[in-house]
């Protein structure tokens, strides 16, 4: 396998020649990857990987559920939750601005009115659009655009990283 | 004077040499095009060699062909800030003459034997003059922007200017010994292959072209990830695309010079008899091409030379090896002159 060569550009004899295969070395890696197959990237927005059971993705909540106790607006270490007063009760909103995406809301939810969704791709024009009120947040997370085609990850002793579809 | 009178005097006046070559071929537009090319081509490469795709989205069709254009579109309309405390005029003119002498001495190089724009006899000199101007701006800019970190990558590009100059010249007299002249239009016409003449002068002209046009490895003077972007780090809009744009436009025309001095300039390969005369500079532009994607393929397999690195590369291995091959060249020189007469 490839060693690696340290080139010391003041350095004579011997060291010349090591530093010149090391270069020709280099290039010929270059090469090498330049005109093979493998890519370990996906076609993001068309491809998507395979989630995980159990991803964290945007919340989904039910507003039926919900016992207004505010405790997902406590926990929130991000103060993405807020409490929003609708009438006598409060219900949660939520600010994707400042959501990092831990999920404790949905774990110390007592009546499990909040749930992980697979969706964690969104984007909008202004940042209004990202700050969800209860109503909104309660029509659950936007769809995306279109449909990926889903690939699942395997590791490959010659590649590394591949791609396959899920059902082969 | 009548319309069409008029018309016909403009086309023949840019179909002129001393017009068309400086303006269309090996001029301004070629070189533009070239650009978009380039850089295209090299975010490709270094892509495919680092197992990603590279740019795709804009024209999928054609692999992402239109990205660059995307790009300067881009780059137009954005608005260039001038900081507060730079020196404004020197600050606005930089890149504009950074580009502009970066182009300059394709007015003096030949794409066939006939379409001369400006023949000298000593046009192989004035070449390498004019392209020791441009990087100069480098330091210019630099100095203007009044930002520690463009200060400090135009004092870069002085250490690696002074490093890589000298050695040019050598090796560029090295392989003109050969030829016997200064004249390009007779040097490319002699159809030697100057890199099977004096190889030592062709590989040291290479680093050289490479170095003193900010490829990898030795792209110090920018060095994203240490100084921003070294002397270009205030700029935005416009001027920073006059400066990116600078240092290809810069390596086409020492890729032109390389073909002339070493690559038999627009003598076909494999195909002796004579051509029509648009024909040799695509030929010429053809090998340029090849000069330039070895350039660009080396932003994928290297990393960067630390700057005293760079130096120790300039002073202490190619100023040698140029003396070397001035040696070869006089050795070369005395064996036909002595021995085979």
């Amino acid at each position: 396998m490839l060693q690696p060569t340290h080139y010391i550009p003041t350095g004579g004899g011997m060291g010349v020649i090591s530093a010149v295969e090391g270069h020709v070395r280099a290039l010929l890696t270059g090469l090498k990857y330049l005109v093979t197959k493998p890519r370990i990237t996906i076609l993001y927005p068309e491809q998507a990987e395979e989630l995980p059971q159990g991803y964290r993705g945007m919340p989904v909540y039910h507003k039926d559920k919900c016992i207004s106790c505010s405790l997902c607006a406590n926990i929130c270490p991000a103060n993405a939750m807020k409490m929003v007063k609708i009438g006598k009760k409060k219900y949660p909103s939520i600010n994707y601005n400042r959501c990092i995406f831990c999920g404790f809301c949905v774990d110390i939810c007592p009546a499990g009115a909040l749930e992980y969704s697979p969706v964690h791709d969104y984007a909008s024009y202004n940042l209004e659009e990202l700050e969800f009120s209860p109503e909104k947040f309660a029509e659950g997370p936007p769809e995306p655009p279109f449909k990926p085609e889903i690939l699942r990850i395997e590791t490959d002793e010659e590649v590394g990283l591949k791609y396959v579809h899920p059902k082969s | 004077m009548s319309v069409s009178e008029l018309i016909r005097w403009i086309v023949s006046l840019l179909l002129k040499p001393y017009v068309f070559a400086p303006i269309f071929f090996p001029g301004i537009a070629t070189a533009f095009i070239l650009i978009l090319l380039l850089i295209w081509l090299e975010r490709k490469i270094a892509a495919k060699v680092q197992l990603r795709y590279g740019p795709l989205y804009v024209s999928k069709r054609f692999g992402g062909i239109l990205q660059l254009v995307a790009d300067l579109l881009r780059y137009l309309f954005q608005e260039p800030i001038i900081p507060k405390n730079a020196d404004k005029i020197v600050f606005i003119l930089g890149p504009i003459l950074l580009f502009g002498t970066a182009y300059i001495p394709t007015a003096l190089i030949p794409v066939s034997g006939s379409f001369v724009p400006f023949r000298s006899e000593v046009s192989l000199l004035v070449v390498i003059a004019l392209l020791s101007i441009s990087p100069l701006f480098d330091l210019v800019i630099g100095w203007a922007s009044n930002n520690k970190f463009s200060l400090i990558g135009g004092l870069r590009e002085g250490y690696i200017i002074v490093s890589y100059e000298i050695p040019l010249f050598i090796s560029t007299i090295a392989i003109a010994m050969l030829y016997g002249t200064l004249d390009l239009v007779e040097i490319a016409g002699q159809n030697k292959w100057g890199v099977l003449l004096n190889p030592i002068a062709a590989l040291v002209f290479l680093i050289v072209t490479y170095m003193s046009t900010a490829r990898f490895p030795f792209e110090i003077a920018e060095a994203e990830s240490e100084i921003v972007m070294g002397p270009y780090t205030e700029y935005s809009g416009i001027l920073y695309g006059l400066t990116m744009g600078a240092s290809y436009v810069k390596m086409y025309v020492l890729s032109l010079l390389f073909t002339i001095l070493f690559l038999g300039g627009w003598n076909p390969v494999f195909w002796p008899f004579t051509l029509h005369p648009i024909l040799p500079g695509l030929i010429m532009l053809a090998k340029a091409l090849v000069v330039m994607v070895i350039g660009i393929f080396l932003r994928a397999v290297y990393p960067r030379y630390r700057i005293d690195h760079a130096l120790s590369i300039g002073w202490k291995l190619l100023l040698t090896l140029s003396f070397l091959a001035v040696c070869y060249s006089l050795l070369i020189t005395y064996l036909q002159v002595v021995v085979w007469v």
